[in-house]
C-alpha cells in the first residue's frame, strides 16, 4: 500500500455565491479504504464530492487526489477516479448495453464486451441489455448509472448515495460489490443515507455540517443516519 | 484498479462511436436525409424570400430623404441602419455568454466528460456550431438591414457580396472571442451583461446622434481590407479556441450546455416563455448583496405585487428591453423616411409587445411554479388581476414616451398622453393573458406553414396574448394611422381596454366531471 493517501483534504471550504455551503471539512482515504459522507439533506455532502471531482472550486484548504491538485481537465485524473453522481441523462438512441460499452471502450478497457456482460448481470441488466434508456424504470436507470461506474479501470471510486432508488437486494449486492473494490485495493468515497451500507462499506465517516464537521466512527455515523428525521 | 486497460480512444473516436450506434437505430436512411435537406433548403429560401420581398417593398415606399425634417431628434436611414447592426452585435454578444458559447449538455455531458479522452477531439464540432450559425444568420441580415434601410438604388453586387462577408465574419469573430474569453475563465454573466449594456447603449447613441446632427448620408462599403483583417480575426480565434478547448472546465461545459439544451428545447417545442427563462436563468447570479426588506408590504395583495416587482428589478436584460423598447417610437419618428403612420404604428406594437413581454416575467415565473401564489390567501382571478399591476405601471411610462413620440410628430400632446393612459390596460391584460397561456396541444390537425407544418393548437395558444394586443389597440392604432384623436377614439379605447383586463383576469375553470 503506498503511503501517499489516494485523497487527502485539509480544511476544504466550499461555496456557492460565495456563502460558505458547511463547515471546513478534512479527511483522508488510503488505497483499500471506505470512507463515507453522512449528514443531513442540504448539509453539503454532494458538494464535497463535487469538489473532490474537479466540478467545483474550493475556497480556501487544500485538495489533493493521487498525489496532485485536483484538476479534472486533466486526462489522467478522469483515468483514475470513476464517480456516480445523480445524473440522470441518456444518449436516447443508445442501448443499455452500448452505454457500457461506450464507457469501457473510452476508458481503453481491454474486453470491453465481457465486462459490460459481466456488469449487465450483476446489475440485474441483462434482460435490458438491448433496450433504449427510455424505456427503463428509474431503478433501473440508476443500476445503469452505477454499472457504469464499474465499467472502467479506477483507483478511487466516488459515489453520491448509490442506495438511491435501489431495492434491497440490490443495495446488498451494491456493498458487496464495494467491499470488493477496497479489498482489491481501491478507495471509496462515498456519501450516504443508509446505515446499513455504511456499516457493510465505510471504515470511517465524516459528518457534514453547517457548524462543524467531524470525523466519526462507522457507529456513531450509522447512530447519527438513523437519528435523522425522515425524509 | 480492477479492469486492465489498453491505448484510449480519441475524442473524435468517440464521437463517431456514438454517432455511428445512433445510426444504426436511427431508421433514417440517405432519402430520409435528403427529404430533411430539401425541406431546410426549401425552407430556408421561402423565408429569404419573404425577407427580399419586404426589402424590395421598403425601397419603394421610402419618400426621398428630402422629406421636411421632423422636429426635435433627427436621424438618417444610414445612420439609423448602423445603429441596428450596433443592436445587433449586443444581442448577440448577449447571446453568446449565456450560451456558453462552447457547451456540452445532458447525455453528453454525462457519458463523455468523464472519459480519459482529448476534450479537444469531442468539443471541436460543439466549438464550431455557434460561430457558424452566428456567422450566416448575420451575413443574411447585414445584407437585408443594407439593402432595406439604406434606400439606395443602384446597389452593386460587390457591395452586396462585402456587407455580407463582414457581417458574418463580424458575428463569428465575435462568438469566438467569446468562447476565448470562456477558456481564460471571464464569467459568462459578464459576456452577457457587456452585451446587454451595448443594447441599452443604442437609444441612448440614437437620441444623441439625433440631437447632434448626426446624420451619416449613406454608408461606405467595406473595404476589403476590413474583410481580410477580419477573416485573419476568425482563423486566429478559432484557433486559439482550438488550442484551449481541454482547458475549459466541466462545470462550466455542463453550465453551458444545460442552457444551450433548454434553449434548444424551448425553440423546438415553440415555448417562447422557457426560451427567456433558459436564457435569463442561465446568467442570473446566484446571490444577492442586499436581502430586500419589503417594508412596504402590509398584505397579501401588496406581498405579490412586490415579489414581481423585485423579479422584474433584479432582471437587468429585462430593464434594458423595456428601455430600448420605449426609444423605439421616438427613433421611428426622428427617421424622416419612415416617420409615416403605417410605419409608426409598426413600430408601436412590436416596439410595445417587446416591453411588454418584458413586465411580465413574474407573472411567468409564478405559471411555471406558482409558489408564493399558494402561500398566500388570494382567490385565482384576484392573483391575475393583482399581477397586471406591475405591468400595468411599466408599460404605463412605456405608453407616455412612446405617445409623447407620436405628439411630437402630430401635435396635441395632452389628446395622444390621454390614449397613452387609456390604453396602458390592453398592455396589461395582454401581459398576464400571455404568461398564463396554456402548453401549445400538439394533437391537433396541421396546417401547412412557410415554417412547416405545424398543429392548429399551438397557433392558437402562441396567439395568446398578441391578439389581445392587437384588438384591445384598434382605437390606438386607427389614431395613430389617422393623426389625430377624437373624442370617440378615446371612449372605444376605454371600452377596449375594459375587455381587454376582463380578458386577463379570467380563469377558465374545469368543467366537473361525472361518473
Amino acid at each position: 500500500m503506498s503511503a501517499t493517501p489516494v485523497v487527502r483534504v485539509d480544511d476544504l471550504v466550499l461555496s456557492y455565491g460565495g456563502e460558505p455551503v458547511c463547515a471546513p471539512v478534512s479527511f483522508t482515504i488510503a488505497a483499500g479504504r471506505a470512507l463515507a459522507l453522512v449528514g443531513a439533506n442540504g448539509s453539503g455532502k454532494s458538494t464535497v464530492l463535487r469538489a473532490v471531482l474537479g466540478l467545483l472550486e474550493p475556497v480556501s484548504g487544500s485538495l489533493q487526489v493521487l498525489g496532485r491538485d485536483v484538476d479534472e481537465r486533466e486526462e489522467l485524473f478522469r483515468a483514475q477516479v470513476s464517480s456516480v453522481l445523480d445524473d440522470d441523462a441518456y444518449f436516447p438512441a443508445l442501448t443499455v448495453a452500448e452505454h457500457l460499452l461506450l464507457t469501457a471502450r473510452g476508458h481503453g478497457v481491454r474486453d470491453p464486451d465481457d465486462l459490460t456482460d459481466e456488469l449487465l448481470e450483476d446489475f440485474g441488466l441483462s434482460d435490458h441489455a438491448d433496450v433504449l434508456p427510455v424505456a427503463l424504470s428509474s431503478g433501473q436507470r440508476r443500476r445503469l448509472l452505477l454499472a457504469a461506474g464499474f465499467a472502467r479501470p479506477r483507483q478511487l471510486l466516488v459515489l453520491d448515495e448509490p442506495e438511491q432508488r435501489l431495492d434491497q437486494r440490490m443495495r446488498a449486492a451494491l456493498a458487496e460489490r464495494l467491499r470488493a473494490e477496497t479489498d482489491r485495493g481501491g478507495a471509496v468515497l462515498l456519501a450516504t443515507h443508509d446505515p446499513e451500507l455504511l456499516e457493510s462499506v465505510a471504515h470511517r465517516a465524516v459528518l457534514v455540517a453547517d457548524d462543524v464537521s467531524r470525523r466519526l466512527s462507522v457507529a456513531d455515523a450509522a447512530r447519527a443516519i438513523r437519528a435523522e428525521p425522515p425524509r | 484498479m480492477t479492469t486492465s486497460a489498453v491505448r484510449t480512444p480519441s475524442g473524435r473516436d468517440i464521437r463517431r462511436f456514438t454517432a455511428a450506434t445512433a445510426r444504426t437505430r436511427g431508421g433514417a436512411g440517405i432519402g430520409e436525409l435528403l427529404g430533411d435537406v430539401y425541406y431546410a433548403f426549401i425552407t430556408s429560401a421561402i423565408g429569404i424570400g419573404m425577407a427580399v420581398g419586404v426589402v424590395n417593398t421598403m425601397r419603394d415606399a421610402l419618400p426621398p430623404s428630402s422629406a421636411a425634417p421632423a422636429a426635435g431628434p433627427d436621424l438618417s436611414l444610414p445612420g439609423l441602419a448602423a445603429l441596428t447592426v450596433l443592436a445587433f452585435v449586443g444581442v448577440l454578444l448577449s447571446l453568446a455568454g449565456r450560451l456558453g458559447p462552447v457547451g456540452v449538455g445532458g447525455a453528453e455531458a454525462t457519458w463523455w466528460l468523464s472519459l480519459p479522452v482529448d476534450r479537444r477531439g469531442l468539443l471541436r464540432p460543439v466549438a464550431v456550431r455557434l460561430p457558424l450559425v452566428a456567422g450566416a444568420v448575420s451575413a443574411v441580415l447585414l445584407v437585408l438591414i443594407d439593402l432595406g434601410l439604406r434606400a439606395q438604388s443602384g446597389e452593386t453586387l460587390d457591395r452586396v457580396l462585402r456587407v455580407g462577408a463582414v457581417g458574418g465574419l463580424g458575428a463569428a469573430a465575435l462568438v469566438l472571442l467569446a468562447g476565448v474569453g470562456q477558456s481564460f475563465g471571464a464569467v459568462r454573466r459578464r459576456i452577457a451583461t457587456a452585451g446587454n449594456v451595448l443594447l441599452g447603449l443604442v437609444p441612448v447613441l440614437a437620441l444623441v446622434g439625433g440631437y447632434s446632427g448626426w446624420r451619416p448620408g449613406d454608408l461606405p462599403t467595406p473595404a476589403p481590407v476590413i474583410v481580410v483583417v477580419l477573416a485573419v480575426v476568425v482563423v486566429a480565434a478559432g484557433l486559439l479556441l482550438d488550442r484551449r478547448l481541454a482547458r475549459i472546465p466541466a462545470r462550466d461545459l455542463r453550465d453551458s450546455g444545460s442552457v444551450a439544451s433548454q434553449a434548444v428545447g424551448a425553440m423546438v417545442s415553440l415555448d417562447s416563455r422557457e426560451l427567456g427563462r433558459a436564457l435569463t436563468d442561465g446568467a442570473a447570479p446566484t446571490r444577492r448583496r442586499r436581502v430586500a426588506r419589503f417594508s412596504w408590504v402590509s398584505s397579501a395583495a401588496t406581498a405579490l405585487v412586490a415579489a414581481d416587482l423585485a423579479v422584474l428589478r433584479r432582471s437587468p436584460r429585462h430593464l434594458v428591453q423595456v428601455v430600448a423598447a420605449a426609444c423605439v417610437p421616438a427613433v421611428v419618428v426622428g427617421v424622416r423616411q419612415i416617420a409615416v403612420p403605417g410605419v409608426l404604428a409598426a413600430a408601436f406594437v412590436v416596439s410595445g409587445y417587446v416591453a411588454m413581454v418584458a413586465t411580465a416575467e413574474g407573472a411567468r415565473r409564478a405559471e411555471m411554479s406558482p409558489v408564493l401564489d399558494r402561500l398566500l390567501p388570494l382567490a385565482a382571478a384576484r392573483v391575475r388581476t393583482l399581477r397586471m399591476v406591475v405591468p400595468g405601471v411599466v408599460m404605463l411610462l412605456w405608453s407616455i414616451a412612446a405617445f409623447a413620440a407620436v405628439a411630437r410628430l402630430e401635435g396635441d400632446l395632452s389628446s395622444w398622453l390621454a390614449l397613452a393612459v387609456l390604453s396602458t390596460p390592453v398592455w396589461a391584460g395582454a401581459a398576464v393573458r400571455s404568461a398564463y397561456r396554456p402548453s401549445p396541444d400538439w394533437s391537433g390537425p396541421l396546417v401547412s406553414t412557410a415554417a412547416g407544418a405545424l398543429p392548429v393548437g399551438v397557433g392558437g395558444v402562441l396567439a395568446r396574448g398578441p391578439d389581445t394586443v392587437v384588438l384591445g389597440l384598434v382605437p390606438t392604432g386607427i389614431a395613430i394611422v389617422l393623426g389625430f384623436v377624437t373624442p370617440h377614439l378615446l371612449i372605444a379605447q376605454v371600452v377596449t381596454s375594459a375587455i381587454a383586463l376582463a380578458v386577463g383576469a379570467h380563469i377558465t375553470t374545469p368543467k366537473s366531471v361525472h361518473a
